[in-house]
């Protein structure tokens, strides 16, 4: 059974029903059961259509795209992307993901004030394990202000987004060295804080690195 | 705890969400520069809901092909995905209008939107008892083209009128009404 305001039930669903219309709509559903009922029945209808489960094709239809696109023909996508073992966005999240970790490490170190050092070893002063990524080495500042010279040159060959990855992620190692830097500057002798250093230092230099060639090679 | 080390504290609070968002982001960014991986990544993550609404949109005959449309579509237009929304957003519009320009071709023109009653009575006036109801999802897909597009793209999808009729070229009054009709017709078939 239908009648004048049947039609009209959706909208008010919906909350599309405003003023009078609405004001009149409900005063109607207050002695119709019919449209109470239809009301109802709507509304059970919108919260199945909601609940729908997504269901995946009764066949993979992956082989047919990956042939359409031209990806069946080649075991990798780009031969540039062969060159590493990593593409730069995994080893720009790798690198921030133990940048994190360490650097929460350091802090926490730097917050304890200094410790002595261990009785074992004897060192007066803070010996890095790789020269080459001490902080003041000049031809570690050489290689890095090389590569930031080639990446800047080459950036516009890299994909906007990549770039965007690229940059947040040198910005975060910049900080993870400045705050294990900081945290040396009041514990020198603290081992770990050495080997962290060297390490952000060393992940700094590989990622612009691979980088720099990543975008020379799109040339 | 709340440590002050740049970048921790903002993982704490990201949301799930977020990351995988910021993980596809970044893989729609390498699929964009050729990585194929990163695009079966993405194809896999998202192949269930592109497929579902192709199936609902058009039926199930040419569901599998639209729907490998719909990613070859996505592929070539990668570089145009700059992270603004979601991939999931981008690409669920993208499939939206390839599945619209598919209509023609399979002649569920702009007419089609005058559906007959006999056809959304032919929904409704199926048996209602529970042993002879029938899936609610083979109900959806026994509306009339028009209504059966604009209650997937309203009820389910969730798009508005305004937008409806944008994308299917109608007016906004007639996706209300397409929409009142494919759920009337729908009643029939509620579990009870």
């Amino acid at each position: 059974m239908t009648d004048q305001w049947t039609d009209r039930l959706s909208e008010y669903l919906d909350g599309e029903l405003a003023g009078p219309e609405r004001t009149a709509l409900e005063a109607h559903l207050v002695s119709c059961d019919a449209c109470r009922t239809t009301l109802d029945e709507l509304r059970r209808v919108v919260t199945n259509a909601r609940a729908l489960d997504d269901r995946p094709p009764s066949a993979d239809l992956w082989p047919v795209v990956a042939a359409r696109i031209g990806l069946a023909a080649r075991s990798q996508p780009r031969p540039v992307v062969r060159r590493f073992s990593f593409t730069v966005p995994q080893l720009a999240a790798a690198s921030v993901a133990l940048a994190l970790v360490a650097g929460g490490a350091a802090w926490l170190i730097a917050r304890r004030g200094p410790v002595a050092a261990p009785v074992v070893i004897s060192r007066p002063t803070p010996t890095l394990l790789n020269a080459s990524a001490y902080p003041g080495d000049s031809r570690y500042l050489a290689q890095v202000a090389d590569l930031e010279r080639a990446l800047a040159r080459d950036r516009g060959r890299l994909d906007t987004a990549t770039v965007r990855v690229i940059e947040r992620n040198l910005r975060i190692i910049d900080r993870a060295i400045r705050n294990a830097q900081s945290a040396l500057a009041a514990d020198p002798a603290n081992s770990y804080l050495n080997l962290h250093l060297a390490q952000e230092m060393r992940r700094k230099l590989e990622l612009l690195r691979q980088a720099a060639t990543l975008a020379g090679a799109r040339s | 705890m709340e440590l002050t080390t740049p970048g921790v504290a903002t993982l704490r609070r990201d949301p799930d969400q977020r990351a995988l968002g910021d993980a596809e982001t970044a893989d729609a960014a390498l699929a964009a520069s050729g990585d194929g991986r990163a695009f079966e990544r993405l194809y896999r993550a998202h192949v269930a809901r592109v497929h579902s609404l192709v199936r609902r949109m058009v039926g199930p005959d040419h569901a599998d092909d639209i729907a490998q449309d719909v990613f070859v579509r996505a592929w070539t237009k990668l570089a145009t995905f700059r992270g603004e929304a979601a991939f999931g957003t981008w690409l669920h519009r993208l499939a939206v209008n390839v599945i619209l320009a598919r209509r023609t071709t399979l002649g569920t023109e702009r007419s089609r939107y005058d559906d007959s009653a006999d056809r959304l009575d032919g929904v409704a006036g199926r048996p209602a008892a529970p042993e002879l109801s029938m899936d609610f999802e083979e109900a959806i897909g026994r509306l009339p083209d028009g209504a059966r597009q604009v209650f997937v793209l309203h009820d389910i999808e969730g798009y508005r009128h305004e937008e409806i009729a944008d994308m299917l070229g109608i007016v906004a009054g007639t996706s209300k009404s397409q929409l009142h009709h494919a759920r009337m017709a729908l009643r029939k078939h509620l579990e009870r």
